[in-house]
């Protein structure tokens, strides 16, 4: 194939050009025209030359433009650039230690959260296989958040991004929060915001670990929480572990009566590990003597000391595996989506329907 | 009209490095420490493996409790006033084993360079590539030297046994060998990814 896209050339040879110049993530990218531009600058009110933060350091700094043109390359629609504006000042936030994590050698990924009513206006996929494959929201704003911040950083691998192996999740870690089918607030009520706000969280976690109770009941599922915190899913310091519980399992838990708070509670004070199994972690070092203080040694550690720093998101949908994220040196640090004044008619116009089974020939209810 | 560029980066200006010393027999030395863990360990054994080998040397060492230390301006130039107030010589610093220590690393031979004091950093083998694109980022095309241990390695006698005259040969070159035209002059670099104009 090589039909002429633009100015000559086939879509191949732009896309060869910008991988060749470190510009993309590997995977084929949607060639950024200024055509292209002014219609993704249509999603936001902010003018293009707008500097959102700096990635990186100091001198480096995204402006909307940037972003914008990023966002075209991932794939994205108008409609995804009130998420990824404010997605791109929560990197920029030094709170969000992106600079340290987008570089560390364990690999850390950009967590992605969207809370509020955006999540229904740009279809952001909340329950079934929401960190997909196959929802564009969920793929190609993490995908487009982390051109931007690859792209204006310049980190590549091997060469500034030192991740010994990478992380499969580094750009594709994205999903709402399922705030429909949750016992508890949403997670940007429990950051202070109003439930009819949109929220996006950043956090950087390295691990992603799926679990199934013994039997979907409250005490099963607290005790799984505990038992698949691994040695290294510490939540101390400024570290963070992101319990993702399916909305069955979420539910047994709210029946019995229990608050976001009860569950922290609960994992923050039976997550521990012997004291010899934690000292063999290296990294642990430091923390082993904040806490040693004393003349009797603890003969075991706590994972979790602060509740927290034990995050709980309702995600997912049927079935009973939930999973731990974690840990995080990432944030965690939320922002307000903004929205453009066209965004109605915005919304409107790049509404997508999702038409992929039509079961209606066979069941008429 | 051409494609977009997603790139932030403008032409670089490379600074020029400070000039060497002449040896470092009767020098000044300053020792810095990142806060990475192996910092610490090769940085004990390179002073006293630094004060058998070179007469009336003086050593002053400089320690940040964290890697992270240097992102915050104020600790950033604690570093070039402690290169400045102590009189140094020459400052090698330690160490570079990860992707954030080695970048910072940088920034903090980059902060010592710019009083007026030679660097040299010392780095894991497996980050050359690391240490260069983030010294040319800086703004300062940093001298460097690799350890002859692997990263994170904390055994002192394990490092003492790698630390050998040769090695420490190698690190007073990078403080001695008189400086390129480059190094010396500074040049401006293109940061940019180029797209189709």
């Amino acid at each position: 194939m090589s039909d002429d896209v633009h100015g000559g050339q086939s879509l191949e040879e732009i896309n060869d050009t910008y991988y060749s110049r470190g510009a993309t993530d590997g995977l084929p990218i949607v060639p950024p025209t200024e055509e292209r531009l002014d219609e993704m600058l249509t999603g936001t009110d902010l003018p293009r030359d707008h500097v959102l933060g700096h990635l990186g350091d100091e001198s480096r700094p995204l402006s909307v433009e940037k972003l914008a043109t990023n966002a075209i390359m991932a794939g994205c629609l108008p409609t995804h650039m009130p998420v990824l504006v404010a997605g791109a000042k929560a990197l920029a936030d030094p709170a969000s230690n992106s600079m340290t994590f987008s570089v560390s050698t364990t690999g850390w990924a950009y967590m992605w959260t969207l809370n509020g009513p955006i999540r229904n206006d740009i279809d952001v996929q909340c329950g079934s296989g929401a960190y997909g494959p196959g929802f564009r929201p969920n793929r190609v704003i993490g995908r487009a958040l982390g051109l931007a911040y690859k792209n204006t950083a310049k980190i590549h691998p091997g060469e500034k991004d030192m991740a010994t192996f990478g992380n499969p999740f580094k750009f594709s870690l994205v999903a709402g929060e399922n705030e429909e089918q949750s016992p508890w607030e949403p997670y940007h009520v429990s950051e202070g915001y109003d439930a009819d706000e949109s929220t996006i969280t950043l956090a950087g976690p390295s691990c992603f670990i799926t679990w199934t109770p013994y039997r979907n009941e409250a005490r099963y599922i607290l005790e799984g929480m505990v038992d698949h915190m691994d040695p290294y899913m510490t939540a101390a310091g400024k570290h963070t572990v992101w319990h993702l519980i399916c909305p069955y399992s979420a539910e047994q838990l709210g029946n019995a009566g229990l608050s976001k708070a009860d569950v922290q509670r609960y994992v923050s004070e039976n997550s521990y590990v012997p004291r010899e199994k934690y000292a063999r972690g290296k990294y642990q070092d430091r923390y082993l003597d904040r806490i040693d203080g004393g003349d009797v040694p603890s003969r075991q550690l706590s994972l979790a000391p602060d509740p927290e720093n034990l995050k709980i998101l309702s995600l997912g949908g049927a079935g009973t595996v939930n999973a731990i994220v974690g840990p995080s040196i990432g944030g965690p640090v939320t922002e307000r989506i903004e929205l453009p004044d066209n965004w109605a008619q915005l919304t409107e116009r790049y509404r997508t329907e999702r038409n992929w089974v039509d079961a209606s020939n066979f069941y008429d209810h | 009209m051409g494609l977009l560029d997603p790139t932030s980066g403008s032409d670089v200006q490379l600074n020029g490095l400070a000039p060497r010393v002449d040896g470092l027999h009767g020098k000044r030395i300053g020792l810095y420490d990142n806060g990475k863990m192996a910092a610490e360990p090769v940085l004990e054994v390179l002073e006293g493996k630094l004060r058998d080998r070179y007469e009336n040397i003086t050593i002053s060492r400089h320690a940040k409790e964290t890697k992270h230390d240097v992102e915050d301006p104020e600790k950033l130039a604690a570093v070039s006033e402690w290169a400045n107030e102590e009189e140094l010589d020459a400052c090698i610093g330690a160490i570079g084993d990860c992707g954030s220590c080695t970048k910072l690393l940088t920034w903090g031979m980059a902060a010592v360079e710019e009083v007026g004091v030679p660097t040299v950093g010392l780095i894991d083998e497996g980050f050359e590539l690391d240490w260069q694109s983030n010294a040319i980022e800086r703004g300062w095309p940093l001298r460097y030297e690799k350890t002859a241990v692997r990263s994170e390695v904390r055994d002192h006698e394990l490092i003492a046994e790698r630390m050998t005259p040769d090695a420490l040969a190698a690190i007073e070159d990078e403080l001695t060998r008189p400086l390129s035209e480059t190094e010396t002059n500074g040049t401006r670099t293109d940061n940019r990814t180029p797209t189709h104009e």
